[in-house]
């Protein structure tokens, strides 16, 4: 057979150096031919990693079995010999990036498998890449990521199940370094400076959120493919809201992440929510920060399992062995007393506050005279069981309020009770808000509830104007809520409200204030919607497709109404027309829709659809194999049948 | 420590004195005590009376007497234990030796119904059991000491728990009255009521409150606590309980599209498969977080303190109740705040329209619990049809307790199921010795039916039973449904480019779990036998077995104490039976009264009238510990000046 020239770049040579001709011959196969590349380039190295990129088909050639008749080569190709995982600066859903090295060559989402893998987040399947938007903003900040964490030294993903050492993947442990990344990956970030949500780029309308969903990277082709190039900049981020199995001992990384992406839908208004829900999302950041300063991530080694069973097993018996003296306590209960100024506004009553002699007890609280007559009768006694407790505060003022609603048969009863300090408000207003839960000042919880009011406190002295640096004692209300609240309330008309939701959170631990953070945003009415603009056949203006991981709902843009929804349980079969780039659906009932997609392809329409039924195959038992084929055949597109 | 140890046995040996007194005292008295029995510090006082004294008036005689079963039986529960604990820590105990007969309880011929347990002092954790191996003597001096603390304080904890004497009111016009326990749910209650009623047990009966003034009514949901709602009622409050069927109660489980699919046509809702429920149910209950019904729409509300209603565009989120002011969208961002439902309850309101003047009589008002009278405080809304308002209630309901609602749900159709199963069983047992009757049909009269009844009104007596829940359901792989249409054709050749995509199952190499979606018509509901097969028959109702009815082991008597002996075996056997596991519905009628001694004469019952409340803003009922101890002495006290 007669041999002809081939010519191979070779990465390793550098782009200016000519391309190496190798002599082959057609029955030659790409094994063969690498191996004499190889040989010619006279470079001792390791060349396992490497594959063949045939440039102008713009294809890898992966079967090193295969002759390059079969392959279709020619003397005219243009190969390049280049390894196939490269490094890869990516942006996680918590805005850091991470450069490190993922595989260019297998399709995206098993390269998404793979740094899954790597950042030890379980379920890679519900995650993928999309591109980063490119804004007005990149003008003016030229470099926005002062730290890269770099994890491109870690061994290639395809290595062995990782082992854990410290809780952690092992190789993080090996150096400082990769510890912080761990780190990085694992604790929630500190909130964001105002100033830093002000400059992310902001979707005001659903167009605009439909304009994200056009920017997914294709998950049947290679990155290479679709042209990344080595040390593009690509964004992880959870694509499909349908999250399996969240076990929080295993998932530190998976749940850390999720709560920032979530964090960050909430601040730029990805998703829209009440006033009320963004008080109570800001309480749970705030929370959340203080105590992930605090609380070290959670060891998840098995040996700590057992360690920290162990030590439960300890304090049960220390309870149990102490609940007697508990009780005897509770008998002796403690007390506060206290002399303090009430005020009930009443119509037609002008009287300020009057000073008189307190008592706490239990969750009631008594008032006398003078201090002399408390063994007396009280002049009145509210029982604080079931009532609403809110601050009225103003540090700066030295108004250290407590407004009580207490509820009686004739209705709701307004009370102020007014302290003379911060230190003498902190405890009755712990006092107040475990007797509104029905727990009394014995509650082990108390000395904790009076340390987190006082935090609290601190947050209304600093003054808003050092943002640089946010340390843990001093945030600023305005960087927990989105842009819009920081314009309409200043930091001090902030801090209230927020308190008043960080009253019910303050006790929660870190695992739960962020589940409960991702509870509220799951239960949001938009929660899980992924906007395209479509047109639908027959019609004449462009319209909105969400697309949900139980339905798909079509929603009118001059309107924002939700007109039609149609759940994937009736849905009989779904055909993409690749020509026409039309995407045609059958319901049940003889129920037939058709559009084609404006904003994105119908490929990423296509592999939403399949992506969502491939997430409702997933069982109920735990199985951590993941079924790559059926994915593929779901959401794969001409080229995957 | 000595003079700690000191005090326990001198306050033990105070409340044994008190309680043996108060044991004496009803065994001497020919007239049975009032509910207070157990809490000297009048802890009890009866719902839907005017007074303590009327509700015993009002009781019927086997009611009294399954009063006074529970008292004692706590009692002498309480005092067996007592009896026991003390054996094991006798040893070398510097402890006086008390006299105290405790089982003077015993003696009482309280069992004129044997089927009343006694139920609150089940729960009390019992002692730890004496170490295996003989213990050095300082561990033992510590061990008794241990356990005498937690003697004396699990007694307080006794005393200390809240019991209500509840009538309640059953739709037929009867009344029941039983003994509430702080701690039991309103599930246990209902299952007490079931018990007294014989009445069907399915889903659908509830626990409900009125208020007259208000014209309010509220179901107790199944998990929560009837003794706090009720003891925040005023004393002179004319609110009632009523025991009934509520169809609404659990509607959103058995038909969950009415609900969260409001929208669309209520004639293609009504047909909905089982199986596209139970994925709705899924959807919305079983997640991370439980998704409230989206519902919105025009709603009436009263303006604070005025006489009008205005119509608003209301939204239920899961944070609480919004609307859209005037001129604004309805985005999230421009919605008030109505109520969050941390601290309120929903209520179906009566005939508002008279009342309030409302648009129509289909109301619902948002109030906290503890408000009994008209306010500024209560949010009153008004619907325009029924169905809407119910939507709206249940939305609510979901909202504020979530999950919760559905375990209850179906921990009431493992209840109805059950006592259903066993009502067959019984069918069976009775016919087929009386005529081989054909069986399969008295199961199917007897409920699983595979459809609902569309009426949703009327609370009649038919049985309705709910699906299976989905948990205990193992249904049989659905048969191929003829009317399939074809699976797609294999992929096409590439020419045409049009791909054809279908749900995993289509695919015939998937060895997939069924993917959501399919139009197979519901399986058949599976054979009732192989449902709940009942591999436990109970033993027939216990009619004064002789000496039989020990289910209950009697209390290990300890041939070294220099307690009194064992109570005799008659009577107590008498009592065990008593305490035993509640035989099943029906229960048999209480044997004739065997002393005349036990039938309460109504004329003649002590009058206890409640002391008089301190008034103070909220109603106090739990007298802290402090006053318990006071308490406790002036009865010594009084106590001793009588002997």
């Amino acid at each position: 057979m007669a041999s002809w020239d081939l010519s191979v770049s070779v990465e390793e040579l550098g782009s200016e150096a000519p391309p190496l001709k190798v002599s082959v011959t057609s029955d030659l196969h790409i094994g063969g031919v690498i191996l004499k590349v190889v040989e010619k380039s006279q470079i001792k190295r390791d060349w396992s990693d490497h594959a063949l990129w045939w440039e102008q088909k713009q294809q890898w050639l992966l079967k090193p079995s295969w002759t390059l008749d079969k392959c279709g080569i020619h003397a005219d190709a243009r190969l390049f010999l280049t390894p196939q995982h490269k490094p890869l600066r990516l942006l996680m859903p918590n805005a850091i990036s991470v450069r490190l090295r993922v595989c260019f060559s297998s399709p995206v989402f098993r390269t998404v498998m793979g740094i899954c893998k790597l950042l030890n987040i379980r379920h890679p399947e519900e995650l993928s890449l999309l591109w980063p938007v490119e804004g007005k903003k990149k003008k003016k900040d030229k470099d926005v990521e002062t730290e890269v964490y770099d994890i491109t030294c870690s061994p290639l993903p395809s290595s062995t199940i990782l082992k854990l050492a410290n809780g952690m993947p092992a190789f993080y442990a090996e150096s400082p370094e990769t510890e912080a990344v761990y780190k990085m990956l694992a604790v929630s970030q500190p909130p964001p400076a105002p100033e830093t949500i002000a400059k992310m780029y902001q979707t005001t309308n659903v167009m605009e959120k439909a304009q994200i969903n056009s920017r997914w990277l294709d998950s049947s082709r290679s990155l290479l493919q679709q042209g990344v190039k080595e040390n593009d900049k690509l964004q992880l981020r959870f694509k499909y809201y349908s999250f399996h199995d969240i076990t929080p001992q295993t998932d530190v990384v998976r749940l850390t992440q999720l709560y920032e992406q979530a964090r960050w839908a909430i601040l730029l208004e990805e998703i829209e929510c009440t006033e009320e829900e963004m008080m109570v999302f800001a309480a749970l950041q705030y929370h959340i920060g203080k105590v992930s300063l605090t609380e070290q991530f959670v060891a998840s080694s098995p040996a700590m399992d057992d360690l920290d069973s162990a030590l439960q097993c300890l304090e049960v018996k220390m309870e149990g062995e102490s609940s007697a003296d508990d009780m005897l306590e509770t008998m002796t209960a403690p007390e506060l007393h206290d002399y303090l100024k009430i005020f009930r506004p009443k119509r037609l009553t002008l009287k300020g506050y009057k000073q008189y002699w307190f008592t706490f007890k239990d969750t009631t609280i008594s008032y006398y005279k003078s201090k002399e007559e408390s063994s007396k009768e009280p002049i009145q006694q509210m029982n604080l069981k079931g009532c609403e407790v809110a601050p009225d505060v103003s540090v700066a003022g030295q108004k250290f309020c407590i407004r009580l609603l207490i509820p009686g048969p004739e209705g709701m009863n307004e009370v102020y009770l007014r302290c003379e300090h911060e230190q003498q408000y902190s405890r009755w207003m712990a006092a107040c808000r475990l007797a509104s839960k029905g727990k009394t000042l014995a509650d082990s919880s108390f000395s904790s509830e009076v340390q987190s009011i006082q935090s609290f406190l601190a947050m209304q002295k600093t003054t808003p104007s050092n943002n640089t640096a946010q340390t843990d004692e001093s945030i600023n209300t305005h960087s927990l809520v989105s842009p819009r609240y920081q314009k309409k309330y200043k930091p001090k008309q902030l801090t209230p409200r927020i308190l008043e939701a960080y009253q019910n959170v303050a006790q929660i631990s870190l695992t739960d204030a962020i589940q409960k953070f991702l509870q509220i945003w799951q239960a949001l009415p938009d929660f899980g919607l992924s906007y395209i603009v479509v047109r639908f056949k027959g019609c004449r203006k462009d319209e909105v497709l969400g697309i949900a991981n139980n339905r798909l709902i079509r929603i009118d843009l001059s309107v924002g109404d939700v007109v039609k929804t149609w759940r994937y349980n009736t849905m009989r079969q779904w055909n993409v027309n690749w020509d026409i780039k039309q995407v045609a659906i059958e319901f049940d009932g003889n129920v037939n829709i058709a559009f084609s997609c404006v904003t994105a392809d119908c490929k990423i329409v296509h592999e939403y659809i399949g992506g969502y039924i491939f997430m409702s195959t997933r069982g109920r038992e735990q199985s951590d194999t993941l079924n790559e084929e059926l994915f593929h055949k779901l959401t794969g597109g001409h080229e995957a049948l | 420590m000595d003079d700690i140890d000191a005090m326990f046995s001198d306050m033990l040996q105070e409340m044994d004195l008190l309680t043996q007194s108060l044991g004496a005292e009803a065994e001497s008295a020919p007239l049975p005590k009032p509910p207070s029995i157990p809490a000297p510090q009048e802890m009890n006082f009866s719902i839907g009376f005017t007074d303590l004294n009327a509700s015993l008036h009002e009781m019927e005689d086997n009611d009294l007497d399954a009063l006074m079963a529970d008292l004692v039986a706590d009692i002498s529960a309480t005092e067996e234990k007592f009896a026991t604990d003390r054996d094991t820590s006798k040893g070398s105990a510097p402890f006086a030796p008390i006299p105290i007969q405790p089982q003077s309880n015993f003696g009482l011929p309280v069992s004129t119904d044997t089927s009343k347990p006694a139920t609150s002092s089940n729960s009390i954790a019992a002692p730890p059991p004496p170490p295996a191996s003989k213990p050095s003597k300082e561990e033992q001096e510590e061990q008794i000491k241990a356990d005498k603390i937690k003697l004396a304080l699990e007694k307080l904890k006794e005393a200390k728990v809240k019991k209500l004497v509840v009538k309640v009111e059953i739709m037929d016009g009867s009344s029941k009255t039983l003994m509430v326990d702080e701690r039991q749910t309103v599930r246990e209650v209902m299952d007490q009521l079931f018990e007294k009623t014989h009445c069907d047990c399915n889903v659908d009966w509830c626990v409900c409150e009125t208020n007259p003034d208000l014209q309010t009514e509220r179901g107790f949901e199944d998990h929560e606590n009837l003794v706090e709602p009720l003891s925040t009622w005023t004393r002179d409050t004319e609110n009632k309980v009523v025991f009934l069927e509520k169809k609404d109660k659990y509607e959103v489980f058995r038909n969950p599209q009415l609900f969260y699919m409001w929208k669309k046509d209520k004639k293609s809702l009504m047909d909905m498969k089982e199986k596209d429920k139970e994925q709705l149910l899924e959807e919305n209950f079983c997640g991370a977080s439980i998704i409230v019904p989206d519902l919105e729409g025009i709603l009436y509300m009263k303006e604070d303190g005025k006489k009008s209603w205005k119509q608003r565009y209301f939204l239920l989120r899961a944070s609480g109740l919004y609307y859209s002011p005037k001129g604004k969208t309805k985005a999230s961002r421009d919605l008030v705040c109505l109520v969050q439902f941390d601290n309120v309850n929903v209520y179906y309101c009566k005939e508002y329209r008279n009342k309030y003047k409302a648009p129509t009589d289909h109301c619902f008002i948002l109030k906290h619990p503890q408000i009994q009278k008209e306010s500024q405080y209560i949010k009153y809304l008004c619907c325009d049809d029924e169905l809407t308002m119910t939507l709206w209630v249940t939305g609510i309901r979901i909202a504020k307790y979530g999950k919760q609602l559905y375990e209850n749900y179906k921990a009431a159709v493992r209840k109805a199921a059950g006592t259903g199963s066993w009502a067959n069983r019984t069918i069976q047992a009775s016919s087929s010795a009386s005529t081989p009757s054909p069986t399969p049909k008295a199961k199917a009269a007897n409920g699983h039916a595979p459809q609902l009844p569309k009426d949703t009104k009327g609370p009649g007596n038919q049985t309705s039973f709910p699906p299976p829940p989905p948990s205990m359901e193992t249904l049989p792989p659905p048969p191929p449904d003829p009317m399939l249409p074809p699976p797609p054709p294999a992929p096409p050749a590439s020419t045409t480019k049009v791909n054809k995509f279908s749900p995993p199952t289509r695919f015939p190499q998937s060895s997939f779990p069924p993917p959501p979606m399919d139009d197979l018509p519901p399986p058949p509901p599976p054979p009732e036998d192989a449902e709940l097969p009942p591999d436990f028959l109970p033993p027939p109702p216990p009619s004064f077995p002789p000496y039989g009815g020990d289910s209950l082991p009697p209390p290990p008597p300890d041939p070294i104490t220099s307690l009194p002996p064992p109570p005799p075996p008659g009577p107590q056997n008498f009592a065990s039976a008593g305490g035993a596991p509640p035989p099943p519905p029906p229960p048999p009628p209480p044997p004739p009264a065997p002393a005349p001694a036990a039938k309460p004469s109504a004329s003649s019952v002590r009058k206890m009238p409640p002391a008089p409340p301190k008034r103070t803003t909220p109603l106090q009922t739990a007298p802290p510990g402090g006053e318990l101890m006071s308490e406790l002495m002036t009865a010594m006290l009084k106590k001793r000046s009588q002997q």
